[in-house]
């Protein structure tokens, strides 16, 4: 069994506080995780510190494919990241959102870099859009080229922090279907959510964090019809009576 | 019984009275414009009292007449505008009598005959006018000496004319090198040098120039004025200040001992100058015209190269302030506070003047340029730090998601963010850099203003100055717009 992304005894803190107690999780290649739990938990620190948005403690590692985030720079390229708030270059074209990091950190051509911008554009929906500035699209159509983009690096590992809580909610469900084709094509995904849905849908792992640690994971049924902490029951009674 | 009518007439003239009362009280002071520093005739003592062979006559001339004076401290060339407006009454300055300030302003009659002088460090080997040859002069700006060094040039081949506002800096330029001799009036330089050997003057220049003072034309002040002169030159008071200031008897025939005519215009009609004649001259524009489009293209030039050298300057040192390690961060810091708080006025006389003393010369161009360029880059970092810091962290992050080198972070995504913020504020600097090249001027830079200056002396007429007004307006104008409407898209644009 290989392990894309290897998390051994992570600890992260912000002043005194110490956002994440001790985390130990590797994900497998074409492996769903859903990462759930209550706000201030840790779940977006967690996916943050993966490729290097947060510093943490020297003490813990954290690898890509074996290789160590901190050694090595290049590793994060291998990483894609999807924003709650998209975070696309307004600036940009959607068409230049999407060619950047190719053009820039492959030192693909233009032309292939296209070529992997119209296929990309092509899975999520947006081939239409490719010469409208982000402003000019919905915040659904946004973050699908947000996903786009990070796709286009070709990342080993896909991040995907709260991907639809800043939208609205007639725009959640274009999202997630584009997520939900990603999952089944075989992408190695992330995510971090509070659609319960999906994730019992699609994920192959859900984990349930609180506190900074991981309370409990296991499949979607395990954790959401039969958890073993009470902490994990209490919660989930909480978000599926909502 | 007295008619209504002539109780009328009796409180008409009550109310004249009162009005003539409180005119004759203003009138009984005099104001009096003077280049200050102007040794001997006007300049300030240990007591930060006004002295001088002029104050002294001027004095006596307003007590004579039952006035007091009040002395205003004026540039040379901005004292003929000065009495053609009515801010000051007379100006004293040893101002020569020309045939061509004659036709702008009137004179009383001169009191002092003079002439020029080259005047040299001591150590140099120039000994008189013919060593001057591809030298530089300086002189003072619009002064006789200007006119006969400008007129003179071709036949004693000057390399150049540095133009000075008085003889202090023009006196540092000669110590320091920059320039190799100084022409100006022989009375002032003698009483100036008299404890400083280390200048020397090696040429007396006879131009049969004769010193007085002026006032508006047409102003009654003058003829008073002029009878008043008469008197003190037959009672021996004019002999005794040049005894008191020269240490020496004037020559017997000399206009401090004999009573001579004031000095009239000889063109035709000309009487009161009105106020299009005065600051709207047509023949006055066009003979300054030449001279106002090149100081126009040096005012451009040194704009330009300032706000080019600011810019990267700026662009720099805010990125070192914001990414560069601690210390390199403080030290932007510290520089950005600095010149952001000193005058620029003072950092270009520093620049100027401080590092000929320590070998390094820097030509009065270049000294503008680098003051102007540090002070630009100065308000340039902060503006572009305001720009970069209002690019949202989560551009910063997506780029770095993506694997991106910190230089196509900056390049790709953040500075062409941060421009769009900047432009605006940009365009106010570079206007603010264009308008300071004005100050340039008192480093002897021929730029705009100071060939205005220049101009308005020769011809003793402010037309030149409200030519370069009006140019500098023209050059700023369509920039000031150009802020307004950048700033109003840009407030559109953001809020899509």
């Amino acid at each position: 069994m290989t392990a894309i992304v290897s998390i051994k005894n992570l600890h992260k803190h912000f002043g005194n506080f110490e956002a994440l107690a001790g985390i130990d999780l590797n994900i497998k290649k074409g492996e769903v995780v859903c990462i759930v739990g209550p706000s201030g938990s840790g779940k977006s620190t967690l996916i943050r510190c993966i490729n290097q948005l947060e510093p943490f403690d020297d003490s813990s590692k954290v690898k890509i494919s074996g290789v160590d985030v901190r050694q090595d720079e290049t590793a994060r390229a291998e990483v894609g990241m999807v924003f709650q708030s998209f975070n696309l270059f307004p600036h940009m074209t959607i068409r230049q959102n999407i060619v950047l990091a190719p053009m820039r950190v492959q030192q693909l051509s233009e032309q292939k870099a296209n070529a992997v911008a119209d296929e990309l554009m092509r899975r999520v929906g947006i081939e239409s859009q490719a010469d409208k500035f982000p402003r000019q699209l919905s915040g659904g159509q946004q973050q699908r080229v947000a996903i786009a983009r990070a796709l286009a690096m070709g990342p080993q590992v896909m991040l995907f922090d709260e991907p639809t809580s800043a939208l609205d909610p007639e725009m959640v469900g274009e999202v997630l279907d584009v997520m939900r084709d990603l999952a089944v094509s075989g992408v190695t995904m992330m995510v971090v959510t509070h659609e319960m849905g999906f994730a019992r849908q699609v994920a192959d792992r859900v984990i349930f964090m609180d506190a900074g640690k991981i309370v409990e994971a296991g499949a979607p049924d395990k954790i959401f019809d039969n958890p073993e902490h009470q902490r994990t029951r209490d919660f989930v009674n909480a978000v599926l009576q909502h | 019984m007295y008619s209504s009518a002539f109780r009328l007439r009796d409180t008409a003239a009550y109310i004249l009275a009162l009005l003539l009362l409180s005119g004759s009280a203003s009138a009984a002071e005099i104001t009096v414009g003077a280049n200050v520093g102007n040794v001997p005739w006007e300049f300030q003592d240990a007591e930060g009292d006004y002295v001088g062979f002029e104050i002294d006559l001027v004095k006596e001339v307003a007590a004579k007449l039952d006035a007091s004076v009040e002395i205003v401290n004026i540039p040379f060339s901005g004292l003929f505008s000065a009495v053609q407006s009515g801010r000051i009454d007379i100006a004293i300055s040893s101002i020569t009598v020309t045939d061509r300030r004659l036709e702008s302003v009137a004179f009383v009659q001169p009191y002092y005959d003079s002439a020029q002088s080259l005047t040299v460090d001591s150590q140099s080997d120039i000994a008189s006018l013919d060593d001057m040859r591809d030298k530089v002069v300086a002189v003072d700006t619009g002064s006789t000496g200007d006119i006969w060094t400008t007129a003179n040039t071709s036949q004693y081949d000057f390399a150049e004319i540095r133009r000075f506002e008085g003889i202090v800096p023009a006196m540092l330029d000669v110590q320091s090198g920059r320039v190799d001799g100084y022409i100006s009036d022989i009375p002032g330089l003698e009483y100036f040098i008299r404890d400083k050997p280390y200048f020397t003057v090696v040429q007396r220049i006879e131009t049969g120039e004769r010193y007085s003072m002026i006032l508006a034309r047409g102003n009654p002040l003058a003829d008073q004025v002029n009878d008043v002169i008469s008197e003190l030159k037959r009672s021996g008071f004019v002999a005794q200040l040049h005894r008191e200031w020269f240490g020496s008897e004037p020559l017997p025939d000399s206009s401090t001992v004999s009573v001579i005519d004031r000095p009239l215009s000889t063109s035709v009609g000309g009487t009161d100058a009105g106020f299009v004649q005065t600051f709207l001259n047509w023949e006055v524009l066009l003979n300054s015209y030449p001279l106002l489009l090149s100081g126009l293209s040096v005012t451009l030039m040194l704009g330009a190269i300032s706000i080019a050298f600011g810019l990267m300057l700026g662009l720099f040192v805010a990125l070192v302030r914001m990414y560069g390690m601690r210390s390199a961060s403080i030290a932007a810091k510290v520089y950005i506070d600095i010149f952001r708080s000193i005058p620029i006025l003072v950092l270009l006389i520093v620049v100027y003047y401080a590092p000929p003393f320590a070998g390094i010369e820097l030509s009065a161009f270049t000294a503008a340029a680098v003051a102007l360029s540090l002070v630009s880059g100065a308000y340039t970092a902060e503006i572009f730090r305001a720009g970069i810091e209002a690019v949202p962290s989560g551009q910063f992050e997506a780029c770095h998601a993506l694997g991106l080198s910190y230089r196509h972070t900056m390049t790709d995504v953040i500075l062409p963010q941060a421009i769009r913020v900047v432009i605006p504020p940009l365009t106010n600097n570079c206007i603010n850099v264009i308008k300071d090249t004005a100050l340039a001027s008192v480093v002897a830079m021929p730029d705009l203003l100071k060939q205005a200056n220049q101009a308005q002396a020769l011809e003793a007429n402010p037309t030149p100055l409200i030519v370069a007004a009006v140019m500098y307006i023209a050059l700023l104008w369509p920039l000031v717009i150009m802020v307004g409407r950048l700033e109003k898209r840009f407030r559109q644009e953001f809020s899509q």
